[in-house]
């Protein structure tokens, strides 16, 4: 076998080692995360979906944040259609230990949460370990992210 | 006025395809009037291509809301500069720059290599003009910048562009992207060129290895000048997210880091030829790539292809395309390509070229599967999965420090087949740095094993670099009786892209000793009243006050906080907290006190009702070795690609000062 039949042989081992070794991390660094909206999510049995990492797209509920300042964590409810839409539904409790939420973060904003499900005393909250807002848009105005803009009052 | 801009589009157009087909004529007859008429015709769409910018350019300066395009990006408060920097701020304005700089690049390369290689002009015209055509149709027919507001629309005052965009470095970084993107259609093209008309020996890449070498530095530039920006703006304290429009750009780097590392074997060993072109192919199709997912924003909605639209089909369209016509010469070409060598030992530089490039395309399958595993899954399994930067970092952790090892194995690696006796005496040296360093850092630190091994072979990557060098440079002095400057000076000259190549090494280890850094990063929050105090690390902080920044553009806060190591004073910083009035934009800027050793990074997160603020401090070790090591590169890659006379080879022959001087032209 010619040397370089070797090396792509060789190649491929370390490849399968690689991947194999990725694999066995995915509960752990690789694991992924279903990426869903709010309506996707609550429609699929939230309570059960405890301990699954998630990630779920949704929108502040006007007036739900709560910053405890003692308690270094924050409040708050999001839902699936954007408020100042005239957007009402369900909405779901978000649990996120820590006060530093993004700038964007407001009534209204778009969100991504990243984090579990608890529902421990029969309330769903979900525990987020991430919250991500709306990434301003390179290739459009601010304008383009109607529902930060004009959802908030200054 | 903008009618000249739409109709110097149009014309463009009619332009372009009239040069694709005198291009394919030429190249088929091989008849040089054809040939003309393709190479005008590029450097005509350069020119209509240019008018189309300065008439956007003008409206943009003068705030000529009656164009949409202006309405969206603009506004009359954005300084000048940004209000020019606004056109590649949006979708249509930036596809007209990549159209430009094709017409640049393309126009420029014909002309560098008129007198020469004449048979592959036809070909390397038709390629840049069929790029530059679609471009043409979607700046024409979808989505023109021209194009204007209805009567009843016309604003008074833009939108202006996101004031986290308005940073100098946002205003060069995606010119410098795109510079570097445009940039391998050159030697995509003559690649193209060189297999259909069966010139399929070293010439292709060697005519292009500048054109190619710089789109790659600046690529390179642009990536972490865009780091450099998201650490100082966005302010999570931060530089790499593996964001989709970060591995977008980060992708075809790595293709184009692999391609020019192998070229080498070909010139030197004529092996490879395939590789070769299958690397160039596979950059210029994440070029391309790229620029689809960075505008498309496929991946980055919950819905993929529903948000893209026609514009997202159409683009990725144009990929396959252009990536099926490419690879099908390869496969069509395959046999003239096939090397009659063979390696002759896993232990040689060749062998390890090609694990250069196994490892390189491996990093890319992480950094696409990452990338695409949402879009894939959604089309695949109706679920939409998505990985983090958890499991970017854990890959990229592995074959980064390969790729590292590389860096300092590859060059000291005897050719063909390395004796026992080559590898003692190359690498003893530097493998005793590489274990002796990473033993010491482990005893005094003792965690973070990946880190130290990175450090370790950094320090092996290093003692390789100057040992190559003192040999040298020694050499020079002894056998030419040189001094050191001048030695130094002889040795960039005659063997330019090895010796401009280690410093380019060097900066990259650099930026590795940096990034290995925030294996140790620290971060806390605090909450703290007025004269209230904060520690982390061996640093103090009090925090004086807080004051509001009534500016134009934006109000908020700005904290003061003292910084101290202990009792020594050090800073004032003065973190804020911004919100831009017309954008209705928050941002925070983060204060940040720098040394070599680590950065200070404090983020006011918020001056919460009770009149105390929140802090997040972060430490953040040897973070700054990062943009130190991007200067090194910088130089290196000007060392490289220096314009150096033409000189004919001599066999070694002795010169000396004098001789040389003279035969420079000095």
């Amino acid at each position: 076998m010619s040397k370089g039949n070797q090396i792509a042989i060789g190649a491929v081992l370390c490849a399968a080692l690689l991947g194999w070794y990725g694999y066995s991390q995915l509960g752990g660094a690789a694991t992924y995360r279903y990426f869903q909206t709010l309506d996707e999510f609550l429609a699929s049995d939230p309570a059960s979906a405890t301990g699954r990492a998630l990630r779920i797209k949704g929108y502040v509920t006007n007036g739900t944040i709560d910053r405890a300042l003692e308690e270094r964590s924050e409040r708050f409810a999001i839902q699936n259609a954007p408020p100042h839409g005239g957007g009402t539904g369900d909405t779901l409790a978000v649990l996120y230990p820590s006060l530093e939420t993004p700038d964007l973060f407001q009534d209204g904003a778009e969100v991504v949460v990243e984090g579990h499900v608890d529902a421990a005393d029969g309330h769903v909250v979900f525990v987020a370990e991430n919250v991500l807002a709306k990434c301003p848009s390179k290739f459009q105005a601010a304008a383009g992210a109607p529902e930060a803009a004009s959802g908030t009052n200054l | 006025m903008a009618e000249i801009g739409t109709y110097s589009l149009r014309l463009a157009l009619l332009i372009a395809a009239v040069g694709i087909a005198a291009g394919i004529r030429g190249g088929l007859s091989g008849q040089a009037e054809w040939t003309r008429v393709a190479q005008r015709s590029v450097g005509l769409v350069f020119v209509f291509a240019s008018i189309a910018m300065l008439v956007l350019f003008h409206a943009l300066a003068v705030s000529d809301f009656t164009l949409e395009y202006v309405a969206a990006h603009s506004a009359r408060s954005m300084p000048l500069p940004y209000r020019l920097a606004a056109l590649w701020g949006g979708q249509a304005g930036s596809l007209l720059l990549w159209l430009w700089m094709l017409a640049a690049y393309g126009a420029s390369a014909l002309w560098a290599n008129r007198r020469h290689h004449r048979e592959l002009a036809p070909w390397v015209a038709a390629s840049m003009l069929a790029n530059a055509a679609f471009f043409l149709v979607l700046t024409n027919f979808l989505t023109s910048p021209f194009d204007k507001l209805p009567p009843a629309q016309v604003v008074s005052d833009g939108n202006g562009l996101n004031p986290l965009l308005q940073h100098p470095a946002m205003m060069i970084h995606p010119l410098l992207l795109y510079t570097g993107f445009v940039g391998f259609s050159v030697p995509f093209s003559y690649a193209l060129a060189a297999m259909i008309t069966g010139r399929l020996d070293t010439t292709w890449f060697r005519i292009t290895r500048r054109w190619s070498l710089f789109a790659w530095a600046v690529l390179g530039v642009g990536l972490m000048l865009g780091g450099r920006w998201a650490y100082e703006v966005l302010g999570w304290g931060g530089y790499w997210a593996w964001d989709p429009v970060e591995n977008a750009a980060l992708m075809p780097w790595l293709a184009a880091t692999a391609y020019l590392h192998s070229v080498m074997i070909q010139e030197k060993r004529d092996m490879l030829k395939i590789w070769n072109l299958v690397l160039i192919g596979i950059t210029y199709t994440l070029c391309l790539f790229g620029t689809f997912l960075t505008r498309s924003g496929v991946v980055q909605s919950v819905h993929s292809f529903t948000n893209a639209g026609w514009f997202g089909y159409i683009f990725l369209g144009y990929v396959a395309v252009a990536a099926l016509f490419f690879f099908g010469f390869v496969i069509a070409r395959r046999n003239p390509l096939r090397s009659t060598k063979r390696i002759e030992s896993v232990v040689s530089r060749e062998a390890s070229f090609i694990f250069n490039n196994w490892i390189f395309l491996a990093l890319l399958f992480v950094v696409f599967f990452g990338t695409m595993l949402p879009v894939f899954s959604e089309w695949l399994l109706d679920k939409r999965m998505t990985l983090g930067p958890a499991y970017f970092n854990l890959f990229a952790g592995i074959l980064g420090l390969a790729l590292l090892f590389l860096t300092g194995f590859g060059p000291l690696i005897a050719w063909r087949r390395a004796s026992a006796n080559s590898l003692r005496r190359q690498f003893t040296l530097p493998f005793t740095a590489g274990v002796a360093t990473a033993l010491v850092l482990g005893i005094w630190l003792r965690r973070e094993p990946l880190a130290i091994a990175y450090w370790g072979c950094c320090a092996f990557v290093i003692a390789s670099i100057v040992q190559e060098y003192v040999l040298a440079l020694a050499a020079r002095m002894r056998g030419h009786g040189e001094s050191l400057p001048r030695a130094f000076a002889t040795l960039l000259r005659k063997n330019q892209r090895r010796y401009g190549g280690y410093i380019v090494h060097l900066g990259m280890v650099f930026v590795f000793i940096g990034i290995t850094g925030a294996a140790f990063d620290r971060e806390r929050l605090e909450n703290v009243r007025p004269g209230g105090e904060a520690q982390i690390g061996p640093y103090r902080f009090e925090y004086l006050t807080a004051d509001p920044i009534p500016q134009q553009h934006y109000g908020g806060a700005r904290a003061r906080v003292a910084l101290y190591r202990g009792d020594e004073p050090l800073a004032v910083m003065k973190p804020e907290k911004r919100m831009y009035w017309l954008e209705q934009q928050p941002s925070s800027i983060p204060a940040i006190y720098s040394t070599l050793l680590e950065d200070v990074y404090v983020i006011l997160t918020a001056i919460e009702p009770d009149g105390s603020a929140t802090f997040k401090l972060y430490l953040n070790p040897l973070v700054n070795w990062i943009w130190a090591g991007v200067l090194v590169f910088i130089v290196g890659s000007l060392t490289v690609m220096w314009p150096a006379p033409a000189r004919p080879q001599r066999a070694g022959a002795a010169t000396t000062g004098a001789a040389m001087d003279a035969e420079r032209g000095a």
